[in-house]
């Protein structure tokens, strides 16, 4: 039989990477609400993340300042966001063609291919691992490597401050607004493009952020971000397309899913059980758990 | 002085249509001008040419004697000239209150301080204050009408142009929307360009109508010329206005 203790903790370590997920989840899902486009290449910035954090740790930070490197990780992200809108989306939204997000679809595809040869010619096809000093951790019953029970914290604080600055401030009733109506916004004066810019950034740090987090525990390469990219994409169809709450719940679901399947069903098919999940969402609630049909007042 | 509004020529073609056909019409400073005209006769195009939606393919529209050509749509806001839609454009989940912020800091005066009182007193004078925390979803198409006006106003602009402001809301908020206009006119002087199928609020508030017809402009004067001409006649199928 299946002990409670077990059960516990699934449930915890299914939490805990499910939080990670929603990061990746949440950073697609906000951009979507707000420019209205798929960043395909949302993975590849996931990979710049874990690299910049091992190439922080390992040469230029040293380990025991880990959270600083994922800060300017994170950072940095943000950072290459904004010079991609700028330079490859806002010229397609300045004066958008007939088929805007046909276009976003195939220049973020085009990043892709181009980040993860740039990454393969810089680096090769090794693996990397920053590795983590930090001492393994008792969650409950259960001993956790540490890396991850930070990650899990830096993700949930990362989180707070996501929602704090979308509730709080000038610049969150900015991103909010443009999510509902974007004629709205710049009828009231507010240049779009700007929004577009901080969104952009925004949500692909999200995605930096998780690629630094999970660096010590899911490796270096330069494709390390299709696997969390398409448990992002599987959130956002079980969550909603541009549902935040949905991002953070079904994330989680995601994360206990896989967990419990992988306990007590079979770990080889860990990456299968959230597909099931997506198949079942779609055929009994198309729009996802949160999904909104018309967001227009 | 120059006028507050002033199109030039525009010409607008949205593939065989010509929606604008060489629109020429100036609104002197603090006036309240109608734009009337039968269905499809380019009204809401020139409010979208005016206020930078549509680039236009040819012409100029000028605010203060100051021309517009390149500005995108939030520039031209922020330059004073204000605009609502037909269908209202709010943002549905935001809350009432916070649909009234977005539009006070955005176009906010420099030294100004956070709104929250100008807010409290839109929301009184608007009488949505019962419904200020409510999602702008909730509302009912009048309470968003007012709405949308109440967030014109929470900075005053220079000029203001309204499409179809009273269609399909109830008679009492009519004239809430009316004071409303009547006031920000009178106080700070500003300048109306009101599209209106509404003929009796028309005559009251505008003593003078620009008619547009098939993406012209027919004719200008106080609404009881031009309801006589033969040719606006003509182009409301016959009917008298009114």
């Amino acid at each position: 039989m299946f002990s409670t203790e077990l059960v516990v903790q699934t449930a915890i370590s299914g939490v805990m990477i499910g939080v990670l997920y929603a990061l990746m989840a949440l950073g697609i899902t906000f951009i979507y609400s707000i420019m209205r486009m798929v960043n395909w290449a949302m993975g590849e910035f996931y990979m710049i993340g874990s690299y910049l954090q091992y190439v922080l740790v390992a040469f230029v930070l040293g380990p025991d300042l880990w959270w600083l490197a994922i800060l300017v990780s994170a950072a940095g992200v943000f950072a290459f966001g904004v010079v991609v809108q700028w330079g490859l989306i806002k010229p397609i939204f300045k004066k958008p063609p007939e088929a805007r997000d046909d276009y976003a679809t195939v220049v973020t595809l085009a990043l892709l291919l181009f980040l993860r040869s740039v990454a393969t010619g810089l680096a090769g096809p090794n693996q990397f691992t920053p590795g983590s000093n930090l001492p393994i951790v008792m969650v409950g019953p259960m001993p956790m490597a540490g890396a991850r029970v930070a990650a899990f914290l830096f993700a949930l604080g990362a989180l707070a401050l996501f929602y704090c600055v979308l509730r709080y401030t000038w610049y969150g009733l900015a991103l909010r607004a443009a999510a509902q109506s974007r004629v709205g916004v710049q009828t009231a004066g507010i240049d779009v493009l700007a929004v577009d810019r901080i969104a952009f950034g925004i949500g692909v740090a999200l995605a930096g952020l998780a690629g630094a987090l999970l660096a010590p525990v899911f490796l270096v390469f330069p494709t390390n971000g299709l696997i969390t990219t398409v448990k992002g994409f599987e959130i956002v169809v079980i969550g909603g397309l541009g549902s935040i709450p949905g991002a953070l719940i079904a994330g989680i679901l995601l994360g206990l899913i896989e967990s419990f399947g992988a306990a007590f069903i079979d770990s080889s098919y860990q990456n299968i059980y959230g597909f099931l999940l997506v198949i079942a969402i779609l055929v009994l609630r198309p729009t996802g758990l949160f999904g909104e049909r018309g967001r227009e007042a | 002085m120059a006028a507050a509004l002033e199109a030039i020529g525009l010409n607008k073609r949205f593939g065989g249509l010509q929606a604008a056909n060489d629109v020429t019409l100036a609104v002197e400073q603090g006036e309240i001008r109608g734009l009337i005209g039968p269905n499809g006769a380019g009204k809401t195009t020139l409010v979208n040419l005016v206020t930078g939606v549509y680039a236009a393919d040819s012409g100029e529209v000028k605010l203060a004697g100051e021309s517009l050509a390149g500005c995108a749509m939030h520039e031209i806001a922020r330059r004073g000239l204000v605009r609502s839609f037909q269908v209202t454009r709010l943002f549905g989940s935001l809350t009432v209150r916070e649909n009234l912020r977005t539009a006070f800091l955005a176009r906010r005066p420099k030294d100004a301080s956070d709104g929250e009182g100008q807010i409290e007193r839109m929301l009184d004078l608007t009488k949505l204050k019962p419904l200020a925390d409510a999602p702008a979803k909730k509302l009912s198409g009048g309470q968003r009408a007012l709405l949308q006006m109440g967030c014109g106003f929470m900075v005053p602009g220079s000029c203001y142009v309204l499409d179809e402001p009273f269609s399909g809301i109830n008679p009492v908020i009519k004239d809430a929307i009316i004071d409303m206009i009547v006031d920000v006119n009178q106080r700070h002087g500003a300048t109306f360009l009101i599209v209106s199928h509404e003929m009796t609020i028309i005559r009251r508030l505008c003593p003078k109508v620009t008619v547009m017809m098939e993406g012209r402009v027919a004719a200008h004067g106080t609404l009881d010329e031009v309801a006589r001409l033969p040719e606006v006649i003509a182009g409301y199928l016959g009917k008298a206005l009114e």
